[in-house]
């Protein structure tokens, strides 16, 4: 045993010492779900990515230093994601991350970045959890807790009591689940599915003989909670149906058609295509797969990373100093700064409506 | 009653992919673990036809199960024939393999965005309180008829009488003429047509994503171990049954006093067929020879 320790610890040494001591670049890594049912998610964050890194590129790097990007697919799942931030860190030896999006990425990638003191900065992870997930997670992305906060407000604005949800077995809807009944109370139907769920049709079934004011579709993905909304509609259920960013993605409306018409969303302000922004991301990158925001967000999140090595090199503890103390940036999704775990402070709520075949923004929903 | 129809849409749809697999493995005695994949192409390339393409969805439908067919038989030559005679269990590596080929085509072709062949709400019909679209109706009638028709060929016609000769005994069914080997493509292409027509199904009634392969094999698996291996009817009966008790498990107000939390769902009717094999380890119809 002890010889074999010995020559893995070699083996570890001299694996080392072959890694290119490449110091002409800087390596920043990529992980989002870029296959499967969440890929709209990965796919827009990587385009938001791509078009910071190359924007930067192009006008001279970071002290003359071009960013390398290194992307990988962690298909909104923990295990994934784990494999993906192994390789980032210990292969690659990225200075910092952006990723993932589903909370489950991000949760796995957490205690992998914390022992390796790599700086990972999550454009669209929003559960709950992830504000004690460590010192070296941020997020420019708003937490649930705050979104749920301004989904609560709302229906006691509204007059809601009785609330009906459907959840995803996922860590991100299921923090959004907990989130949901710590600031609304106890709901009338509450059935969590297992990830993957297209068939609701025995739980609507079950919805047409309870009493609701509003039906909140809490899925993962576009494709499941289309499917959520389009199956309650069929059984002639018109009561107001509810999501959160998950939803708020064109595919919902590209699969749903008419059945999601009118249907709700509580999210981050949609930056549209006739934004600066959204206009040159439609140019470079096509329109997005779910949306402008997701793009934006990926954006700001390569920009004050880029921000942070451009002052304090990239020492992974340095960044971190810095983005703790950072006061504010000056992001396409708005003005922001991050609180002593990492979340973002400064993003505001509104409430959106399908209208039409079109996401509208309606009017600010308001945490209190 | 709205939960006997939801489980007559579920169950029609896990029929047809049980079905073929269950002739399959009656005839050729091999588990074909691409099948889920080859669902999902006949939806794919039925949605590419009829929403990119803008094809009439009839035709769509037809040149989607073509499709389905023209892969499956390729899967037959590739991964199957070369192998099932050496030993049954060979086929069950290459179609893995073989699986995994095809879902990184899939991706590739397809892209990986869920697809709906027919987006958006369906002409919904309501009969004394049950409401279904008359897509679904149709989607139930068209597995019925298919099912039933081929029934009917097994059966009734000289076709059918030679399948059920190869079933029997191959050697003694090919000295009397009848080509075993032609035979054996034949159905397995067939199995194909029918996981193809599953996967247009799933697209017209809800969505198609790459990653919905595995757990349709999956269902159709349990289908035909709990109704005995290679007995076809039994695999068609038990995926209506598995269907209708994830139905009743999260529908019925059991005993007055609780539901069952959804979650349980596909958990549960896999225990029930562990408690079937506990009782009748060959299956509900199963007998130890093999029959189709």
């Amino acid at each position: 045993m002890k010889r074999l320790l010995a020559c893995t610890s070699f083996l570890a040494v001299a694996l080392t010492a072959c890694q290119p001591a490449n110091s002409d670049v800087i390596k920043i890594g990529f992980i989002g779900p870029l296959t499967g049912d969440a890929a709209a998610y990965g796919v827009d964050t990587l385009n938001g990515v791509q078009l910071k890194v190359e924007e930067i590129n192009a006008s001279g790097g970071i002290d003359g230093k071009k960013i390398q990007l290194v992307p990988e697919d962690s298909k909104c799942n923990g295990s994934d994601a784990a494999t993906a931030t192994q390789k980032l860190t210990g292969v690659d030896h990225v200075v910092a991350i952006v990723g993932g999006s589903c909370s489950s990425e991000t949760l796995a990638a957490a205690p992998i970045v914390e022992a390796t003191k790599t700086p990972l900065m999550s454009p669209l992870s929003s559960s709950p959890d992830l504000t004690e997930a460590g010192e070296y997670v941020f997020r420019d992305y708003p937490s649930d807790a705050l979104k749920t906060k301004a989904m609560a407000a709302y229906f006691k604005a509204e007059g809601f009591t009785n609330v009906a949800v459907i959840t995803e077995n996922t860590d991100f809807a299921q923090g959004f689940r907990q989130s949901l009944a710590k600031d609304f109370g106890t709901f009338v139907f509450d059935e969590v599915v297992e990830p993957g769920t297209k068939d609701f049709r025995s739980l609507v079934t079950r919805l047409k003989s309870a009493e609701f004011d509003v039906f909140v579709a809490n899925g993962q993905s576009p494709a499941t909670i289309s499917a959520m909304v389009v199956q309650l509609r069929e059984q002639g259920l018109t009561q107001l149906a509810i999501t959160h960013d998950a939803g708020q993605a064109e595919e919902t409306i590209t699969i749903g058609g008419d059945g999601v018409e009118n249907l709700q969303a509580i999210n981050v302000p949609s930056l549209g295509e006739e934004t600066a922004f959204g206009k040159n991301l439609v140019e470079k990158h096509g329109k997005p797969r779910g949306a402008i925001a997701f793009a934006g967000h990926a954006y700001d999140a390569v920009g004050v990373l880029a921000q942070a090595i451009d002052e304090v090199g990239t020492d992974g503890a340095a960044i971190q100093k810095y983005l703790n103390d950072l006061t504010s940036y000056k992001g396409v999704v708005g003005d922001f700064s991050f609180d002593d775990n990492g979340d973002v402070v400064g993003i505001n709520y509104k409430l959106i409506e399908v209208q039409d075949g079109k996401w509208v923004e309606l009017r600010d929903a308001p945490v209190q | 009653m709205q939960l006997l129809v939801n489980a007559l849409i579920a169950g029609s749809l896990a029929a047809l992919i049980a079905g073929g697999l269950a002739v399959v493995y009656g005839v050729l005695g091999v588990f074909n673990l691409a099948l889920g994949q080859l669902a999902l192409i006949g939806g794919y390339t039925t949605w590419w036809l009829y929403q990119v393409l803008h094809l009439p969805l009839g035709l769509s439908i037809i040149l989607g199960l073509a499709c389905g067919a023209l892969v499956t038989w390729v899967t037959f030559e590739i991964a199957v024939r070369p192998f099932f005679k050496h030993h049954r269990f060979l086929p069950l590596v290459t179609t893995i393999a073989w699986s995994m080929i095809l879902d990184g085509l899939i991706l590739l072709v397809f892209e990986e965005r869920p697809r709906s062949i027919l987006p958006g709400l369906k002409h919904i019909y309501e009969f004394s309180g049950i409401r279904i679209s008359l897509e679904q109706g149709l989607l139930i009638l068209a597995t019925l008829v298919i099912l039933l028709s081929f029934a009917y060929v097994f059966h009734r016609t000289s076709l059918g009488r030679r399948i059920r000769a190869v079933v029997q005994h191959e050697h003694a069914a090919l000295s009397l003429g009848v080509p075993a080997g032609l035979l054996h493509g034949f159905l397995f292409v067939l199995s194909g047509v029918f996981a193809a027509a599953g996967g247009i199904f799933i697209g017209i009634d809800q969505s198609l994503t790459p990653t919905l392969a595995f757990p349709l094999t999956i269902k159709a698996y349990a289908a035909i171990i709990a109704g005995g291996k290679g007995n076809l009817w039994g695999a068609i009966l038990f995926a209506y049954v598995i269907a209708l008790l994830e139905q009743l498990l999260v529908g019925v107000h059991w005993f007055g006093a609780f539901y069952v939390p959804a979650g349980y769902q596909q958990t549960v009717a896999l225990l029930f067929i562990i408690v079937i094999l506990l009782i009748k380890p060959a299956g509900f119809f199963g007998n130890s020879s093999r029959t189709a």
